[in-house]
């Protein structure tokens, strides 16, 4: 039987050369934060409506009493934006601590800025800068969860901010982007 | 001078033959069927109408009148005003606030009117209408209905047909006479949702299995009686013209027996006609209760608890019915009907309608996938099948799945019957409530009061629902 070259089996073992999977790590990494932000922030201008439309027999023609069926449709569009479900931003609303001059403009932003975040993390357009933004918006919307006493909502968030750390720490092996930085 | 009592003659026919009977035919309008006559002879056309004939009316605008504008009257009133091709022309009622409001609303919308208060002048002048619409009180009914069935004219009359059982048996016979339409104001039977629910739900899916029992009611709160403006009281000499004793009695006259039939027949007849055609078979035995309980001054009953029994293809099915003039609790006003694999509460207000599965009945996705039925909330909510969260005795079922209705009227509760009525006078559909077929409906309301009276189950044999 033929002996390895001792040569081999070293580069095979030495976690120190072995980059690929810490950047498979970083890329996995990215493509979730990405896509968990770009979703969010898409589904920021979705609604379900209620659409009508006939009730159809077997062969696809309307029902002989004219019936009409509603069915609740999901649809996308600018005119829906919403930065957070009614109830939630009336509770944000009673916080004091919470003031409606600062409260308002980031209502306005927030959908667009989760767009603008996820695309850029997918994309490779000023990672590490994304992250950044991303662990301060995560951050942001920990003090609003705090205030109303959203515990579970909090540590859901800090599984957020935890990803975001570990990405930043791996950002080094970053690889597959259009800036370098 | 047309009165309230107006008979007529015609040979029996059996409640089954009037539920499987082809309403009918349209015709045309008085001065078409005159000058048809004269050329073809008015028994021929009678007996067999043109097909060309109904092919001419279908692309004429309707010209008719409306008969009472009262509170019914003005809800047909906005409901017609909302169909395209129908055109009124003239208004009756021998009230000025009320014939005042109608020519004036008419006049904005677009109608201007000839306002009349005596419907004999009226007749007598307005020579080219092709329909009426009566909606003056229930004593009237019959003479008004009548009146314009031999002027040639298609109705439109609501209900009750009549405050009793010949007046509503003399609309039939006239309307089998004149071979004119006439339509009463069931207007449930027009309406998609409780269409859907009979011919998709009930017949095609089978989704209620054997209906074993149903089970409605109206419950309104106390209400006070009607007043009027002093200045438009209307003098004795035409109050006794008209049959009524005064003018609280002009105003109120549904809680006089002598004019009208009471809560039972104002609120519960369109209900116990929802039984009768989704059981396809009007009550054979009816037992009640109800009385004079809280109200001073009236006739009529101001609360009823019934149990009518039908026959039906699967077997025998009971139904509760209540009307409450004195409590608005319960739950509003539904229809529910309960079978063995599921119950559908049918109201004219979606929000008290649902459907229910019971836990033993076979899967329903495939009604949800065919618009159907819709998830709702409640769908998603109920507990798994052998779930004991929610039970306090071991022998309790399951809490029963609800479903959606999704089907939606976007239009006036009363606007397809009126469509149907005017589309059935242009030949292009089959009227949904005909005088005959209202009658077995009606018929039994009429003797609810009777078995009230008598304390006792009383029975109706085929042979009564016969005109």
């Amino acid at each position: 039987m033929k002996t390895p070259d001792p040569a081999t089996i070293s580069s095979i073992q030495s976690p120190a050369t072995d980059t690929s999977g810490m950047s498979l790590a970083f890329l996995v990494l990215r493509g979730w934060l990405g896509i968990r932000a770009l979703v969010t922030g898409i589904e920021k201008f979705s609604a379900k409506i209620m659409v009508q439309q006939p009730l159809l027999n077997a062969d696809g023609t309307p029902d002989a009493s004219g019936a009409i069926v509603e069915i609740e449709s999901k649809v996308y569009g600018f005119t829906h934006y919403h930065a957070l479900p009614a109830s939630l931003q009336q509770k944000f609303a009673d916080e004091p601590l919470l003031l409606s001059w600062l409260t308002g403009p980031f209502y306005t932003i927030l959908g667009y800025v989760l767009v603008a975040l996820g695309l850029a993390l997918l994309l490779g357009l000023f990672t590490r800068a994304t992250l950044v933004g991303m662990g301060i918006l995560y951050m942001v919307l920990t003090v609003g969860l705090i205030l109303i006493g959203q515990d579970g909502g909090v540590a859901y968030l800090g599984i957020h901010i935890g990803l975001v750390a570990m990405a930043l720490a791996l950002v080094q092996h970053n690889r597959f982007t259009i800036t370098r930085s | 001078m047309i009165s309230p009592e107006s008979p007529a003659e015609s040979p029996d026919v059996s409640p089954a033959e009037v539920l499987a009977a082809p309403t009918p035919p349209a015709l045309c309008t008085r001065r078409q069927f005159l000058q048809t006559t004269a050329v073809a002879g008015a028994a021929l056309m009678l007996a067999k109408p043109g097909r060309a004939l109904a092919n001419a009316m279908s692309s004429t605008e309707l010209r008719i009148a409306l008969i009472g504008i009262g509170a019914q009257g003005r809800v047909l009133m906005d409901a017609v005003l909302k169909i395209p091709g129908i055109r009124f022309v003239a208004v009756c009622d021998i009230w000025s606030y009320n014939l005042q409001y109608g020519e004036k609303y008419l006049k904005k919308n677009g109608h201007p009117v000839k306002a009349y208060t005596d419907i004999e002048e009226m007749l007598g002048k307005e020579k080219d209408l092709h329909a009426a619409l009566v909606a003056t009180p229930d004593f009237w009914h019959a003479p008004h209905t009548i009146a314009c069935l031999r002027a040639g004219l298609h109705v439109y009359c609501e209900k009750m047909m009549s405050h009793t059982i010949e007046g509503a048996r003399s609309m039939v016979k006239a309307m089998r006479e004149t071979g004119k339409l006439l339509q009463i104001g069931h207007q449930r039977r027009s309406n998609p949702r409780y269409i859907v629910a009979l011919e998709r739900l009930i017949k095609e899916a089978k989704l209620l299995g054997q209906i074993t029992a149903a089970n409605g009611q109206w419950n309104r709160a106390v209400s006070k009686d009607l007043g009027w403006p002093p200045k438009y009281a209307l003098p004795a000499d035409v109050l006794s013209k008209y049959g009524y004793e005064s003018m609280n009695h002009f105003r109120n006259w549904r809680w006089f027996k002598k004019y009208g039939g009471g809560p039972l027949s104002d609120l519960g007849a369109h209900q116990i006609d929802i039984f009768t055609w989704f059981f396809g078979a009007p009550p054979k035995s009816i037992l009640a209760g109800g009385g004079m309980d809280y109200y001073k001054g009236h006739e009529w009953f101001d609360n009823v608890m019934v149990i009518y029994e039908y026959a039906t293809p699967e077997g025998t099915a009971r139904a509760f019915y209540q009307v409450q003039t004195t409590t608005s609790a319960g739950g509003g006003y539904f229809e529910q009907f309960m079978g063995t694999e599921g119950t559908i509460k049918m109201s004219e207000n979606p929000n008290y309608t649902s459907i229910f599965r019971e836990a033993n009945a076979p899967e329903w996705e495939q009604w949800v996938a065919k618009r159907y039925l819709a998830l709702t909330k409640a769908t998603a909510a109920a507990p798994e099948a052998d779930s004991t969260a929610t039970k306090v005795d071991a022998r309790e079922t399951a809490e029963l799945v609800s479903y959606g209705l999704p089907v939606v009227l976007n239009k006036a509760i009363h606007q397809p019957h009126l469509e149907n009525f005017f589309n059935s006078i242009h030949g292009k559909a089959k009227l949904n409530c005909s005088g005959d077929e209202a009658f077995v409906s009606e018929y039994a309301i009429h003797r609810t009061g009777d078995a009230i009276d008598a304390k006792q189950m009383i029975h109706i044999t085929p042979d009564d629902y016969k005109v």
